[in-house]
């Protein structure tokens, strides 16, 4: 029976674990794609051709060595990124280049096909069926060296709960932009846009100091719910252990400061009266165990003296 | 000839290795900040001002500021060094979550519990966080370094760092020195406003005894605590989490060890590393700069807000309360999270004027409302400027 639990348990981490995998690789999104280049950015042996970028959407890297990018359907396992190259780790929130140009040999980042003929691109996941993401190449709105991308880098933006509304989550660029953000290349930092519309920090303050209270004022009315329903539950059971000693004594809630009197009227009693609290069944606020030490121990010092002969 | 050669091979050598030597590399801002080191290092041992802080971070501060010849790969910025892998744990935040776990691990949250009300003292003290945000924008600082500077109100050392080094890193160095010296002045600094914002009647309050606190109840707060917090501040999570996680392994009952190792050696070691490496990062040529002196004025300035802010807020809630429920203003102080120090400084003030009004116990509860409410400010203020 516990075999059997433990074989499900382990099992379950398993399986657990090969989700894990899968969703690192589905946080990958096809981000901006360039059909004809004729004029922008050139590959490492000087060539100018079309380029799909990826975008790792999550927070953590994403190796990508093992999945498969094709521009047909029905062969996902056309370009397989090969696995071992240190480049295909994508770090947080970074892009990743691949050259459309059918000359695989030139390196992992090479594709075996080209982007003018395609229809479609898909990215698909490392067992060859799963797609991550797809995205049809609008040829009629792509000029040269014009390229097509995500408004915002990885974003879908939703039409419904299913949908994606394809016309506001992809865009014809303004500008291309391989390797980097399609989005807010050029924006400030947070808080120099939230200091333009709060120069002395005054909304940021009160805002603040409302979160801070609002979050202590929630503990507050928990915490006060919770310790009358405990006095309440405690009373219950004060006065039923009352009731089998026949007299009922109105019981009020004692403080720590009647504890701590009591206790100091003891250990005055107990000062003044040049008593100590040693023998057994004393009522005492006195440590009156005694810890077990090798040092104190009678047992050891039972030995018989070294005696010179 | 030979004898020759062997003293100018001699007087080569001497001549490099007194180039690399302090002596030819010192300037006079290495020898002020080794004085401001000796300072830190006399108040501790002579004054008994926090010396668990200030031993570390004086002796750290004359560790790094030694003067070095550049690439010697042993200084606090020079990557690889051993300073520069152990100050890796403040640059990165992760020391300030581990100090908030032991910080958890010895808190006993049982005043708190018994009065709930006085978490709100803790929320009211906040303000000199944003007080100070609000002066240093005025001052000229981008809102991110605001931010950093800010957070020394929450007199909260590990936050402040932690919160520096993500805001702003290139002033972590002066707000953590900052942060933990006003933090060893709070009994300097404190009592002066309590006085001035209290009159003598309102010192000799008397509050109603804290009710005992079932066992339940202190298993139920760190969990509770998290899960409310952690919901409406996410970004202040590693600070939070760490701090209820301490918690719970002392109130679970079950974890004795962990909580023992936790509270003990762990915080120890951290504190050690926490404390001499953020006295290294005082480098003269990375601290002593007009900024630095901007960060301290300001730090001062955010305590001075927050101890004002908790007494008045005191003062405050008092006109709701009523007769025989009322707070004695002088525990509003401890609203800022200098554990248990502001929480002393109400007692002590509280006894100047009747010897026998014991306020330590219901300061403690404001005092940690201070903490979890320092780690949400923190958390805004990630949210808000990263």
């Amino acid at each position: 029976m516990k075999k059997g639990l433990l074989i499900l348990l382990l099992s379950v981490v398993t399986a657990t674990l090969n989700i894990a995998g899968a969703q690192n690789m589905s946080d990958m999104r096809i981000n901006e794609i360039l059909v004809v280049n004729t004029d922008d950015f050139t590959d490492d042996y000087g060539n100018k051709s079309g380029w799909i970028e990826l975008f790792n959407t999550s927070y953590g890297t994403v190796d990508i060595g093992g999945c498969y990018i094709t521009n047909d359907p029905d062969n996902l396992t056309k370009y397989m990124i090969p696995r071992g190259d240190v480049l295909t780790k994508v770090k947080p929130r970074q892009h990743t280049l691949f050259w459309a140009d059918s000359k695989p040999h030139r390196g992992t980042f090479h594709l075996n096909f080209s982007l003018e003929n395609s229809g479609e691109i898909l990215f698909i996941s490392s067992d060859g069926k799963t797609i991550i993401d797809r995205i049809k190449i609008p040829h009629d709105l792509l000029a040269e060296n014009v390229s097509y991308g995500r408004i915002r880098d990885g974003v879908n933006v939703m039409a419904d709960k299913k949908n994606i509304d394809m016309s506001a989550t992809w865009g014809v660029l303004s500008r291309t932009s391989p390797s980097t953000n399609n989005f807010g290349v050029d924006k400030e930092p947070p808080g120099m846009i939230f200091m333009k519309i709060d120069p002395y920090g005054v909304i940021m303050s009160f805002t603040a100091m409302f979160v801070v209270f609002l979050s202590l004022i929630i503990l507050y009315l928990v915490f006060k719910n919770i310790g009358k329903y405990n006095i309440r539950i405690s009373r219950k059971r004060a006065e039923k252990a009352a009731a089998g000693t026949k007299r009922v004594v109105p019981e009020e809630e004692a403080s720590a400061e009647v504890f701590a009197a009591i206790s100091m009227a003891l250990h005055a009693f107990y000062e003044d009266n040049d008593s100590h609290d040693i023998e057994n069944t004393i009522l005492t606020i006195q440590k009156v165990t005694r810890n077990y030490s090798p040092w104190s121990s009678k047992i050891y010092t039972l030995r018989e003296r070294p005696v010179k002969k | 000839m030979e004898n020759k050669g062997i003293f100018s091979l001699l007087t080569d050598n001497l001549e490099t290795f007194l180039q690399y030597t302090g002596f030819a590399n010192a300037t006079p801002g290495h020898i002020l900040m080794i004085l401001i080191g000796l300072l830190f290092i006399y108040l501790a041992i002579k004054k008994d001002w926090e010396p668990l802080l200030l031993i570390p971070i004086g002796f750290g501060i004359v560790i790094g500021n030694i003067p070095l010849f550049p690439g010697l790969s042993v200084g606090v910025y020079e990557e690889g060094s051993v300073l520069n892998i152990l100050y890796q744990g403040v640059q990165k935040g992760f020391y300030p979550p581990l100090i908030f776990l032991g910080i958890g691990a010895m808190t006993d949250f049982s005043a708190l519990i018994s009065n709930p009300k006085l978490m709100l003292i803790g929320a009211a003290a906040q303000f000199g966080i944003f007080g100070a945000y609000a002066i240093a924008l005025a001052a000229g600082f981008a809102p991110a370094e605001a931010g950093a500077i800010g957070i020394i109100g929450g007199a909260d050392g590990p936050t402040a760092i932690f919160l520096s080094s993500r805001l702003a890193p290139d002033l972590m160095g002066a707000i953590a020195v900052s942060a933990y010296s006003y933090m060893a002045l709070v009994p300097v600094i404190q009592p002066p406003i309590m006085r001035l914002l209290t009159t003598h009647k309102e010192r000799l309050i008397r509050m109603k005894a804290p009710r005992a606190v079932s066992q339940t109840e202190k298993k139920l707060f760190p969990i509770i605590g998290f899960l409310l917090t952690a919901f409406i501040v996410p970004s202040g999570l590693p600070l939070l989490g760490m701090l209820f996680f301490g918690n719970l392994l002392k109130e679970s009952g079950v974890t004795r060890r962990l909580a023992e190792t936790a509270r003990g050696p762990l915080i120890d070691v951290v504190t050690i590393l926490i404390g001499v490496t953020v006295g290294c990062s005082t480098q003269a040529d990375k601290f002593l700069q007009i900024k630095s002196v901007y960060i301290f004025m300001l730090g001062a300035g955010s305590f001075v807000i927050a101890t004002s802010a908790g007494v008045l807020f005191v003062k405050l809630f008092n006109l709701f309360l009523k007769e025989g429920n009322k707070i004695n203003p002088l525990i509003g102080n401890s609203g800022v999270s200098a554990v248990p120090d502001s929480a002393r400084v109400s007692n002590n003030v509280g006894l100047e004027y009747d010897r026998t009004n014991y306020l330590l116990m219901h300061a403690m509860g404001p005092n940690v409302a201070g903490v979890i409410g320092s780690a949400v400010a923190a958390g805004i203020l990630l949210g808000f400027l990263t």
